[in-house]
C-alpha cells in the first residue's frame, strides 16, 4: 500500500521534472532561435555597416587622389603659361601634400626638381598602368623623406603641344591625415596596400594593433595564418579585377571579418580586418540582455519550483507527522484497550481464581459445619472439625485482607503511618515469623546486617514489616525443602546525613521465575502458576502490594531471577534517622564509656563500629584475645566486653574472662541457637547472650538487663490473657448472626452481653442504664439509623459520670489504620477488627477496663 | 455591537484594496512615464572637445609572429603606456622595416625622416645618432632629470659635440650565441682567442657542419670590434688612444686590420657563407638553422636570449659568450637610444614622454620585463642563465664599445658597411683603405 503510493509519488515527481525540463528546452530553443536571428540580422547589418565605412574611406582617398590630380593639372597649365617652366618648378616650395615636384622638358632625358637635384624617371615605375583622372600614377616607393609616396605625371601642354612632363610626388601621410582616428572602437585594423607590389604602404595611425604590423600581403597572410589556398586565390582574383572582397577568418584566435577594398580602380587597396565581436557588439549586447532576462526568468521559475517543492515537502512532513501522531495515538489506544482487556481478563481470571480460592475454604467451613452437625456428639471430632474450620476461616480472612489492601492501594487511600522505630524490632519480629516457617520446610534462613549506621529510624514499621514478610514468605513458599533463604540489610552510602539509605535483599535458591513472569510479577492479580493447578495458595496480590508500598515510601524494588536457580529481590529505601539523644543518655547514666569488642571478622567489626558511632561509647575493636590482652596490658579500661562467639569460640571467651575484672560483664554475640553458648554462659558470668545481628537497641536491652538492680524485675510482657468472667457488655450490632456469635462467644468467656440493633438504640440503652451497669460498650461502626461513630460521640457527650470513661470498643469489618484512627477520633477507646479474634478481644477489653479502673 | 464591528472590518478591507490599487496605478504611471520619456533635445556629443596631444614615435617594426608575444617590444610598450598615462598624450607608432636587402635600410629611412621632421621621437642606432647629432638634427637631452641616473659609459656613447642626443632603455651587449651541446659533442672548449675560434670551426666543418658560423649583413662587425679595440678599451689608456685617432696620429685601419683578416679567413675557409650573409637580415636568416642545431655559432644582442621570437627558447643548452680576442672573450657593447628631432612638431611632449620612459621607474620595469642591462646606475636585475658568462665579463668591466661618439669617425655604421664590402669580395687592404678615407674625411 505504502510502496504503491510511494511509486505513484515518484512517478508524479518524475512527470513534474520532465515537464520542467521540457519547458526549459522549449524556452531554450526559442531563445536560441531569437538569438540566432538577432545575430544574423546584426551580422548582416554589420557587414553593411563595414561596407559603408570602407566605401567612405575609399571615396575619401579617391577624392584626395582626384584633388591632387586636378591640382597637378592646374599647375601644369600654370607652368605652360610661364616663360621659364623649369625656374617655376625649381622655386615651387614643398608642402605637406606635394613633397617633390619635377619637370622634364620634352625631348630630354633629364629634368629638374624643386629639391635641387637633377631628375630622371629612373626609380619610378609607371608600368602597372594605374591612373588618376587619366594621369599615370607610379607604384609606391619610399621617398627621400623616408616615407611611402607615389608620383603622378602629367603632360605640360602649350598651344596643344606637349612641352614637357610634370612629376609631382605625394606622400601617403596626406591620406593618413584625412582618415579618422580609428574605427570599430579602434579594434579594426586597416592598411593601405599598393596593388602592384602588394606592399603595405600605410598603416593609418590608431588603426589596428600597435605592437606589430605587416610589411606586405604575404606577411599579412603568414602572420594571420590565412593559408587557405581557395581564399588566397579568390583574393588574388579580386585584386586582379579590382573588386571588393569580404571574408571571415580567425585573426589571433578571434573570428574576424577580413576585407580587401580597391581604391582608384584598384591601384591601391584597403586591407584589414575587424573582429566579429567588434562588429556585432550591439547584437551581442542584445543577446546578452536576452540571456540575462531569460536567465533571470529561469532562476525565478526555479525559485518558484523550489519554494513550491519546499512548501510541499513541509506540508508533506506535517502530514506525515500528523499521520504518525494519529498512528501513535491509535496504537496507544489499542494498547490501552489491550491493557484494559488484559486487566479485565486478569480480573476475570482473578475472580475465577478467587472464586476458587474463596470457595475452597468456604467449602471447608460449610463442609465441616455439616460434619459438626452430624458428629456433634463426638467431642474429639468436633474439636478437629472446628480447628479446621478456624484454619479455613483464617485463610479466607487473609484473602479478603489482601484484596482489600490492593483495592485501597489502587484507589490511593493508603496513608503511611510514620513513627519512630528500631530496625532491630523489625528484624527480630520478621525473624520470629519467618524462622519457624523456614524451619518447618527444612530451609536455612540467614540474616545479615552490614554497613547500617543508624538503626533508630522513622517510618511505617508495619508496612516495612509487611514488605519483608511478603518477600520472605514468598521466598519460603517458592523454595523447595532444604533450600536457603537470605535476608540482608545493607547500609548504602548516605545521600543525606539525615537519611539512612538501606537496601533490603531477599534471596533464595528456589524455583525462580521465567523472564516472562518477571515482567508481570508486580502486576496485580497475577500468580506464578494458576492457583487451580498449583499447590501453593495465595492471592497473587502480595507483590503488587509490596511494590505499591515501596513506591509509596519513595523507594525502589528490583527483582532478578532464573528458573531453578532462585530469585533476588532488592528494595532500596531511604528512612529518616532519629535523634539519638535518649541513647546517649542511657549509656551515660550507666557509666559505660568504653566497650571492648573482640571479633575475628573484620567486616563485622566495621559494622558494629558504624552502628555504635552515635552512642557516645568508645568501642575498642580487637581481632582476638591476644590483642585484647595487649590492649588491657597497655592500661586499657572498659566497662563491658562484647565477644563474637562464632569467630572467637569458647577458648577466647575464657581467656578474655581471665583478663577482665570480675565486675565487667561479657556479652556474647551469637547466632540464634548458637552452639554451646548457653553452656558457656555459666563459666563466663557475669555474661549474657545477644542474638545476631548486632543492633544497638538489642545491645542496650542486654546492658540494661546486666545493670539491673538485683531486686528489680522487668515488667513481664503485657497481654497475659485474662478472662472476661463477670463482665457485662452493651453491644451494638445490626447483623443478627454476628450478634449471636458475639453473644455466644462472650457467654463462653463467662461475660454477659446485651445486644441492640443500632447506634441510637445503644445510645438510648446506655442513657437508661445505671452507672456501672455495663463494663464496656462494643460498637459496630456501620449500622442503620445511627452509625457507631455518631453513637460514640453522642455517648461521650452525655452528661453522666461514666460517659467519658466507659470503654467503647469498635468492632468493625473496617479494619484499616484510618478506620482505627476514625474510631479513636470519634471518642472510642479501642478498635478490634472483624472477624473476631477472641484472644485479641480479650486483651483489648482487659486493657480498657484496667485503665478505666485505674 | 457585533453589527458595528462587521462594518468597520469591511471598511478596513476595502481600504486596503483601494490602497493596493492606487499603488499599482502609480507604478503603472511611472512605468509608462519611463517608457515614453522624450530624449533630451540637446547635443548628444560631449561638449568639451579634448585637445588630443600626440607624440609620433618612429621605430623599426617587428614582424609579427601570431604565436609569440614580442617581449622586447612589450617592455618598451610598457614604458610608452606609462608615459601616456602620466602625461595624457597619445604615442603614435610609426614603423619601418626593410623587406629585403634591396630596400632602404631602417637607418637610411630614419635619417631621411629626421631630416624631414616627419616624426617626434626616434629609436636610433648608434651610427645614425652620430650622424644626426653631428648635423644638429637632434635635441640636446642633457636637461632631462633622468640623465643623472645614467651610467658614464652610456653618456659617453651618446654624447656628440657635447650634446646628449639619445638615451637608451637598455645597454645592448653583443655576444656569440653558441650551442653548448654541439661543443660538448665534439669535446670543444668554448673559444677564448681567434685561433681557438678557428680551431673550433675547423672541427665542426670536418664533422660535416658546412657553415659553422651563422651570419647576417648586420652583425659580423662585432668580431672586428672585439679584436680591434680589446686593448684600446681595456688597456687603461682610452682617452689618449682616442685622442691619437682623432688627431690622425693613429690610424683606424691599423686597429681594424686583424679583425678584417680574421673575417677574411673565416670566409676563405668557408666558415661563413659570405654571399648569403650579404643579403641576410638579422636572425631571420641564420636563426632557424641555429635553433635547429645545424649551426653551432651565431652572433646576436643580449635581448635575443630573452626573446621567444629570437633565441629565448632553445631545445639545447645555449650559452652567450664574448667574441674571441687577444684578451679573451670580449662582449661588444652598443646602445640604441631614443632621440628627439630638433625641429619636431611635438618636441616638448616628446621630451616629457622620454623623461618618463627613461625614469628609473620605467627602466626598472623595462629591465625586469626583458632582463637586460639597464643604462641606469640604480637598476639591476638578474639575467637568464645563458647570459651569465657575458654578464660576468661586463660586470668585470671587460668589454669594447661598438660605437663611441668621442671618435671622430663613426664606428658602428661605417664598419658595418665596410664589412659588407668584404663580404662582397673586396680585399682586406681595400677595406683598410676605406677606413683611411673616412679618417681623412673626418680630419678635414
Amino acid at each position: 500500500m505504502n510502496r504503491k503510493s510511494n511509486q505513484k509519488e515518484r512517478r508524479r515527481g518524475l512527470t513534474l521534472f520532465l515537464s520542467i525540463v521540457l519547458v526549459f528546452c522549449i524556452l531554450g530553443a526559442v531563445v536560441h532561435q531569437v538569438a540566432r536571428r538577432i545575430t544574423r540580422e546584426m551580422s548582416a547589418s554589420a557587414i553593411q555597416n563595414l561596407s559603408e565605412s570602407l566605401d567612405l574611406i575609399q571615396c575619401t582617398i579617391e577624392a584626395i587622389l582626384h584633388s591632387e590630380a586636378e591640382f597637378q593639372a592646374l599647375i601644369a597649365q600654370e607652368i605652360a603659361r610661364v616663360e621659364d617652366p623649369e625656374a617655376y618648378v625649381r622655386t615651387y616650395e614643398r608642402n605637406q601634400t606635394v613633397s617633390k615636384m619635377a619637370l622634364i622638358l620634352a625631348g630630354r632625358a633629364e629634368g629638374i626638381s624643386n629639391t635641387g637635384e637633377r631628375f630622371t624617371e629612373e626609380g619610378l615605375d609607371f608600368s602597372a598602368g594605374g591612373t588618376v583622372n587619366g594621369m599615370p600614377v607610379s607604384q609606391s616607393y619610399i621617398n627621400h623623406m623616408g616615407t611611402w609616396s607615389y608620383t603622378i605625371k602629367c603632360p605640360v601642354e602649350r598651344d596643344g603641344r606637349t612641352i614637357g612632363t610634370l612629376y609631382a610626388e605625394y606622400v601617403y601621410d596626406a591620406v593618413d591625415r584625412a582618415l579618422p582616428g580609428g574605427f570599430y572602437n579602434k579594434q579594426a585594423s586597416l592598411y593601405i596596400m599598393d596593388a602592384e607590389s602588394r606592399r603595405f604602404v600605410l598603416k593609418p595611425k590608431g588603426m589596428g594593433q600597435r605592437n606589430a604590423g605587416h610589411l606586405n600581403l604575404a606577411d599579412f597572410y603568414r602572420a594571420n595564418s590565412i593559408q587557405d589556398a581557395a581564399i588566397q586565390a579568390e583574393v588574388e582574383d579580386c585584386l586582379e579585377q579590382g573588386e571588393n572582397i569580404l571574408f571571415y577568418h580567425d585573426i589571433r584566435g578571434r573570428n574576424a571579418l577580413n576585407y580587401m577594398w580597391p581604391v582608384n580602380g584598384g591601384t591601391v587597396f584597403l586591407v584589414g580586418y575587424v573582429p566579429v565581436e567588434a562588429i556585432q557588439q550591439e547584437g551581442r549586447a542584445v543577446n546578452q540582455n536576452i540571456f540575462i532576462v531569460v536567465a533571470a526568468m529561469l532562476i525565478a521559475f526555479l525559485l518558484c519550483v523550489l519554494f513550491y517543492y519546499l512548501s510541499w515537502r513541509q506540508q508533506n512532513k506535517l502530514h506525515r507527522e500528523q499521520e504518525e501522531e494519529r498512528r501513535l495515538h491509535s496504537q496507544q489506544l489499542s494498547e490501552a484497550l489491550r491493557a484494559a482487556q488484559i486487566a479485565s481478563e486478569s480480573k476475570t481470571t482473578f475472580l475465577s481464581n478467587m472464586s476458587h480460592d474463596i470457595r475452597t475454604p468456604m467449602n471447608a467451613v460449610l463442609g465441616f459445619t455439616t460434619l459438626l452437625a452430624t458428629d456433634a456428639e463426638n467431642p474429639a471430632k468436633v474439636r478437629a472439625y472446628t480447628k479446621k474450620i478456624v484454619a479455613s476461616g483464617q485463610h479466607l480472612l487473609s484473602l479478603i485482607n489482601d484484596i482489600l489492601d490492593v483495592s485501597k492501594i489502587e484507589s490511593g487511600k493508603v496513608v503511611l503511618n510514620l513513627e519512630e522505630f528500631a530496625l532491630n524490632d523489625v528484624v527480630s519480629s520478621v525473624e520470629a515469623i519467618i524462622q519457624p516457617m523456614a524451619k518447618a520446610k527444612g530451609q536455612a534462613f540467614h540474616l545479615e546486617v552490614t554497613g547500617v549506621r543508624h538503626e533508630y529510624l522513622v517510618g511505617d514499621e508495619t508496612r516495612i514489616n509487611q514488605i519483608l514478610i511478603n518477600l520472605l514468605s514468598n521466598a519460603v513458599k517458592y523454595t523447595p525443602e532444604g533450600g536457603s533463604i537470605w535476608l540482608r540489610i545493607i547500609g548504602l552510602k548516605q545521600r543525606s546525613s539525615q537519611y539512612e539509605h538501606i537496601r533490603i535483599e531477599v534471596e533464595d535458591n528456589g524455583y525462580g521465575m521465567t523472564p516472562e513472569y518477571l515482567e508481570i510479577i508486580f502486576d496485580a492479580f497475577t500468580r506464578a502458576e494458576n492457583s487451580t493447578t498449583n499447590k501453593v495458595q495465595g492471592t497473587g496480590l502480595g507483590m503488587a502490594i509490596t511494590k505499591s508500598i515501596v513506591e509509596l515510601m519513595g523507594g525502589t524494588i528490583k527483582v532478578s531471577s532464573e528458573v531453578n536457580r532462585g530469585s533476588l529481590f532488592q528494595v532500596d529505601l531511604e528512612l529518616r534517622v532519629q535523634e539519638a539523644q535518649a541513647d546517649r543518655q542511657f549509656w551515660e547514666q550507666r557509666g559505660i564509656s568504653c566497650v571492648l569488642l573482640v571479633d575475628g571478622d573484620p567486616e563485622s567489626r566495621e559494622n558494629i563500629l558504624a552502628l555504635t558511632e552515635d552512642t557516645g561509647i568508645r568501642l575498642m575493636a580487637v581481632s582476638g584475645s591476644e590483642e585484647a590482652a595487649a590492649w588491657m596490658g597497655g592500661g586499657g579500661d572498659c566497662q563491658l566486653a562484647l565477644l563474637d562467639w562464632e569467630s572467637c569460640g569458647l577458648p577466647a571467651a575464657l581467656a578474655l574472662r581471665e583478663l577482665l575484672p570480675e565486675n565487667v560483664p561479657m556479652v556474647l554475640l551469637a547466632e540464634l541457637d548458637g552452639e554451646g553458648v548457653e553452656e558457656a554462659l555459666g563459666r563466663l558470668s557475669p555474661a549474657a547472650v545477644l542474638t545476631k545481628p548486632f543492633f544497638v537497641s538489642a545491645f542496650r536491652e542486654k546492658a540494661s538487663e546486666l545493670w539491673a538492680e538485683p531486686g528489680e524485675v522487668l515488667l513481664p510482657e503485657a497481654g497475659a490473657p485474662a478472662d472476661l468472667r463477670g463482665l457485662r457488655f452493651l453491644a451494638a450490632e445490626d447483623n443478627a448472626i454476628n450478634a449471636e456469635i458475639l453473644a455466644e462467644l462472650l457467654e463462653i468467656e463467662g461475660a454477659s452481653c446485651e445486644i441492640v440493633e443500632n447506634g441510637r438504640l445503644a445510645l438510648e440503652r446506655f442513657q437508661r442504664a445505671a452507672e456501672g451497669e455495663f463494663d464496656a460498650i462494643l460498637m459496630d461502626v456501620q449500622m442503620p439509623v445511627m452509625n457507631g461513630h455518631e453513637a460514640s460521640r453522642a455517648i461521650r457527650a452525655l452528661e453522666r459520670a461514666d460517659a467519658a470513661s466507659i470503654p467503647i470498643i469498635a468492632m468493625t469489618a473496617n479494619a484499616f489504620a484510618e478506620d482505627e484512627k476514625a474510631a479513636l477520633d470519634a471518642g472510642m477507646s479501642a478498635h478490634v477488627a472483624k472477624p473476631l479474634d477472641m484472644e485479641l478481644l480479650r486483651r483489648v477489653i482487659r486493657q480498657c477496663t484496667m485503665k478505666e479502673r485505674s | 455591537m457585533h453589527h458595528e464591528g462587521t462594518v468597520i472590518g469591511g471598511r478596513g478591507r476595502r481600504d486596503r484594496w483601494r490602497r493596493a490599487a492606487a499603488g499599482l496605478a502609480a507604478l503603472a504611471v511611472l512605468a509608462l512615464a519611463a517608457c515614453g520619456k522624450h530624449e533630451d533635445p540637446t547635443n548628444l556629443l560631449p561638449r568639451e572637445k579634448k585637445e588630443e596631444r600626440v607624440v609620433n614615435l618612429f621605430s623599426p617594426m617587428e614582424k609579427m609572429d601570431p604565436e609569440a608575444e614580442n617581449v622586447a617590444r612589450t617592455a618598451s610598450d610598457l614604458t610608452v603606456m606609462m608615459a601616456e598615462e602620466q602625461l595624457g598624450v597619445t604615442m603614435v607608432y610609426r614603423t619601418y622595416t626593410a623587406e629585403d636587402y634591396q630596400d632602404k635600410t631602417y637607418d637610411d629611412v630614419t635619417l631621411d625622416r629626421v631630416r624631414s621632421n616627419m616624426d617626434d621621437l626616434y629609436l636610433l642606432n648608434p651610427d645614425t645618432l652620430m650622424a644626426l647629432g653631428a648635423e644638429g638634427a637632434l635635441m640636446d637631452l642633457s636637461e632631462l632629470e633622468s640623465v643623472q641616473n645614467l651610467r658614464e659609459i652610456v653618456l659617453a656613447a651618446n654624447t656628440v659635440d657635447g650634446k646628449l642626443v639619445a638615451i637608451p632603455q637598455e645597454v645592448v651587449a653583443y655576444g656569440l650565441f653558441v650551442n653548448k651541446d654541439l661543443f660538448d659533442q665534439y669535446q670543444l672548449e668554448l673559444p677564448e682567442t681567434p685561433e681557438e675560434f678557428l680551431e673550433c670551426c675547423r672541427v665542426f666543418k670536418e664533422n660535416g657542419i658546412e657553415t659553422p658560423v651563422g651570419a647576417n649583413r648586420w652583425w659580423l662587425e662585432t668580431f672586428v670590434f672585439a679584436q680591434a679595440y680589446a686593448d684600446l678599451y681595456n688597456g687603461g689608456n682610452v682617452e689618449a688612444e682616442i685622442a691619437a685617432l682623432n688627431s690622425g696620429e693613429a690610424r683606424y685601419s691599423d686597429y681594424m686590420r686583424p679583425g678584417f683578416q680574421f673575417l677574411q679567413e673565416l670566409i676563405d675557409r668557408g666558415y661563413i657563407d659570405a654571399e648569403k650573409a650579404l643579403v641576410s637580415e638579422a636572425i631571420e636568416a641564420e636563426g632557424p638553422d641555429f635553433l635547429a642545431g645545424k649551426t653551432p655559432i651565431v652572433m646576436a644582442y643580449w635581448g635575443a636570449a630573452n626573446t621567444e621570437t629570437a633565441y629565448g627558447k632553445t631545445d639545447f643548452t645555449m650559452q652567450v659568450i664574448g667574441f674571441p680576442s687577444s684578451r679573451g672573450r670580449m662582449p661588444v657593447v652598443s646602445t640604441t637610444g631614443f632621440g628627439i628631432g630638433a625641429r619636431a612638431e611635438h618636441r616638448e611632449d616628446a621630451l616629457r614622454a622620454l623623461e618618463v620612459m627613461t625614469s628609473d621607474e620605467a627602466l626598472q620595469l623595462y629591465a625586469e620585463t626583458n632582463r637586460v642591462i639597464s643604462p641606469s646606475k640604480n637598476v639591476k636585475v638578474d639575467c637568464v642563465p645563458a647570459l651569465q658568462p657575458l654578464s660576468d665579463r661586463i660586470e668585470e668591466g671587460v668589454y669594447v664599445l661598438g660605437s663611441n661618439a668621442g671618435m671622430r669617425v663613426e664606428q658602428w655604421g661605417n664598419t658595418c658597411l665596410i664589412v659588407r664590402e668584404l663580404l662582397g669580395g673586396a680585399s682586406v687592404d681595400e677595406c683598410m683603405a676605406a677606413f683611411d678615407e673616412l679618417q681623412a674625411a673626418a680630419l678635414k
